[in-house]
């Protein structure tokens, strides 16, 4: 059965069509079938009182061709008169046309003594194959020569004679079947082609309900609502999708002005107390309290950015990586903290680079937290970028990796480096590795069974 | 403007961080005017024109950004903000409606200190020239913005720098074809990251000709000469932004 699963169709339009078509199918079957036999009972009837005419009306016809002195009538050729029963062997008696010649004749009132209707092939005929050599009928047309001639015989109550009508047994009528069936085909093809389109026309909103709705998710901004349109309840599922949009938006909106408004609130008094803090005259002392307020910045940066992460509004830039790279590791270096560029490449491509560049510092940071030192390096790898951060530091428990990445997760820390970050850093630059397509991973440098340390690679999609 | 102390507009509407700002710049030895919002700021002005306005973008009433734009159109006046926004956004539209600087909060009061210095200085030196600093350089297919800090190269993508870069490169971009020895380029580029810059000359030379240079050992671009500095090997033009962004 499962397998059968995969040909159904899985689409509203497909599994309607495919509905529709079968029941439509099963009527025009059905209808077709009833045509097809009502066809046959009026041939048969016309059959048999085509006989019953010729075996009842000849007399006269007799009388007829008696007054024209010998003139033989065309119709002639059809009644044939005989002594002795007209069925031999080889015959194919035929009791259900028999049986309903004789409810005719009965109905005519013909005393019938006997009665037999048989059919027999054109060329075992002889009265038949003399009428066609003698060009006594203009009718030999009637008679093809691989057909079968159907003939009945009647001897009525008390006379000797028999009468023998004959006709051409029709062909089983394939040719009428054929145009029958061709005939439901077509009105099935266009039946169908018809209810494809309007059915179409009926799902086509739920596709473009659907396209919006994914869109949507990606956020696209700016984009004008959908307009409402197919059957009434597809319209009111976009008129209420629409609306939802809508709410989201404006949540969304609410959102960033929060942020924004949070961020000046904290951000205001941060740089008054670092302001303030310029009157300590200790130096080391003063040192100690502007590291606390640009560790908070630091935090209060990082959360402001993951919530706003998701739908930065910022475009995309054609960039040179190498160069961001280098631009990040060099602020490091100027600043005398031991980060090492590594080896690197030109890779240009599509990038926030705001973003990047907290996402780079982020992992270098976390390096130097963790590890003391940093190296950083630039590699094309199958179709992606991949920038890898790698420190020297004890690296992180195989089973507790998969969690760094939670908020607010820490690896054991030791004790007098400096604890500054809320915990976000990774978790914001895997975000911002996601909002360009992208990875992070995080694994521990292993050589010779030992681990000398954790390497952070950031991946990025490098299309085209 | 050496002999008369350089007077300060400091406009925002947070008491807590104006006033021991204010108190903090004085001790610079700036003379700094207070104003808690825009229109208390007009007023102060029409009173005396101060050398140089720091202006913080989000406050009630006329926001900082509107109060910016009166500035630099009709007074032609310097403004650094005081922003605690961070969106890339955001600090680009600051500059974009004429601002000469910004500073994130919290800031480090002497990186203030520094920038209100170097926007002075900008300022006397172009003096007259209507903002020039809006213009792009363009130089052998490179477009360098001043503003935004954006290069980019020939084929148009963005090649970032850090801002010692940045000063590096712009003080070649002003002197086109001229050999400037490693004593005038630290004077050139010693601005409010001076203490960053303490690195050779040479170092930062090396690092842009990376990120500029097809070969950098062979440079075509930033040239070494032979017995004393560098020199910027090509023909510089500054053209409008408009016309180079379409």
């Amino acid at each position: 059965m499962p397998a059968m699963h995969r040909f159904l169709p899985r689409s509203l339009l497909g599994q309607m069509l495919l509905a529709v078509a079968l029941a439509l199918l099963a009527a025009q079957t059905l209808s077709a079938v009833l045509i097809y036999r009502a066809d046959h009972q009026r041939r048969e009837a016309a059959l048999i009182s085509s006989l019953a005419f010729q075996l009842v009306a000849d007399p006269r016809f007799e009388f007829r061709d008696g007054r024209r002195n010998g003139r033989e009538g065309r119709r002639k050729v059809r009644i044939e008169r005989a002594l002795e029963s007209p069925i031999h062997d080889g015959d194919l008696h035929d009791p259900e046309r028999e049986a309903a010649l004789r409810d005719v004749l009965i109905a005519q009132d013909v005393a019938i003594g006997e009665l037999v209707v048989f059919s027999r092939k054109v060329t075992a005929d002889s009265y038949v194959m003399r009428g066609r050599a003698g060009s006594l009928s203009g009718r030999e047309g009637r008679w093809s020569l691989d057909g079968e001639v159907l003939l009945a015989g009647l001897k009525r109550a008390g006379n000797d004679e028999w009468l023998v009508a004959r006709v051409p047994r029709p062909e089983h009528s394939t040719r009428a079947l054929g145009g029958l069936i061709l005939q439901t085909l077509l009105l099935y093809i266009a039946l169908v082609g018809g209810l494809a389109f309007l059915l179409r026309r009926i799902t086509r909103p739920l596709a473009a309900l659907t396209e919006r709705m994914s869109r949507f998710a990606g956020r696209a901004d700016g984009v004008e609502p959908l307009e409402p349109s197919g059957p009434e309840d597809t319209r009111a599922l976009i008129a209420a999708h629409n609306e939802m949009e809508a709410r989201i938006a404006a949540l969304l909106d609410e959102k960033d002005v929060m942020l924004g408004a949070i961020g000046h609130d904290l951000k205001t008094p941060l740089a008054a107390l670092r302001v303030r803090i310029e009157s300590v005259d200790d130096e080391t002392e003063r040192a100690k309290m502007a590291g606390t307020i640009e560790d908070i910045t630091h935090s209060l940066d990082d959360i402001l950015s993951l919530a706003r992460v998701g739908h930065a509004k910022d475009p995309l830039e054609r960039t040179d990586l190498a160069a961001l790279v280098s631009a990040v590791v060099e602020e490091y270096e100027d600043l005398g903290e031991p980060v090492e560029l590594g080896d690197t490449m030109r890779i240009a491509l599509p990038l926030r680079a705001t973003w990047m560049r907290r996402a780079l510092r982020n992992l270098i940071d976390n390096a130097l937290r963790y590890g003391g030192t940093a190296e950083v390096s630039l590699s094309r790898d199958n179709g992606y970028a991949a920038v890898c951060v790698t420190d020297n530091g004890p690296g992180i428990p195989e089973g507790e990796i998969a969690a760094m990445f939670e908020p607010f997760a820490r690896g054991e820390v030791s004790r007098n480096r400096s604890t500054g970050g809320a915990g976000l850093g990774l978790t914001l630059a895997r975000a911002i590795a996601e909002q360009h397509g992208g990875s992070l991973s995080l694994a521990n440098r292993v050589e010779n069974g030992r681990k000398v340390g954790l390497a952070a690679e950031l991946r990025l999609p490098h299309g085209s | 403007m050496n002999d008369q102390p350089t007077r300060l507009l400091l406009v925002d509407d947070e008491a807590s961080l104006r006033e021991p700002l204010a108190d903090y710049l004085s001790r610079q030895g700036f003379l700094v005017e207070q104003a808690s919002d825009a229109a208390k700021a007009r007023a102060a002005l029409l009173d005396s024109t101060p050398d140089l306005v720091l202006l913080d973008i989000m406050m009630p009433g006329e926001d900082g950004i509107s109060l910016c734009r009166h500035l630099t159109e009709s007074k032609d006046l310097p403004v650094i903000f005081l922003t605690a926004r961070g969106e890339a956004t955001d600090r680009i539209v600051g500059l974009e409606i004429g601002a000469d600087d910004y500073v994130v909060k919290p800031f480090e009061p002497r990186e203030l200190v520094a920038r209100i210095r170097s926007v002075l200085r900008r300022a006397t030196k172009a003096a007259g020239s209507v903002r020039a600093s809006e213009a792009l350089y363009a130089f052998d297919g490179w477009l360098l913005d001043p503003l935004k800090r954006r290069l980019t190269d020939p084929e148009g993508t963005v090649v970032p720098i850090s801002s010692a870069e940045f000063r590096l490169l712009s003080a070649f971009l002003d002197h086109p074809r001229q050999v400037l020895d490693r004593d005038r380029l630290l004077d050139m580029v010693q601005g409010r990251e001076a203490h960053l810059f303490d690195r050779a000359v040479d170092n930062q030379v090396s690092r842009l000709r990376r990120k500029m240079e097809a070969d950098s050992r062979d440079p075509k671009l930033i040239q070494t000469v032979w017995g004393g500095g560098y020199r910027l090997a090509c023909d510089v033009e500054r053209v409008a932004p408009r016309k180079a962004e379409g």
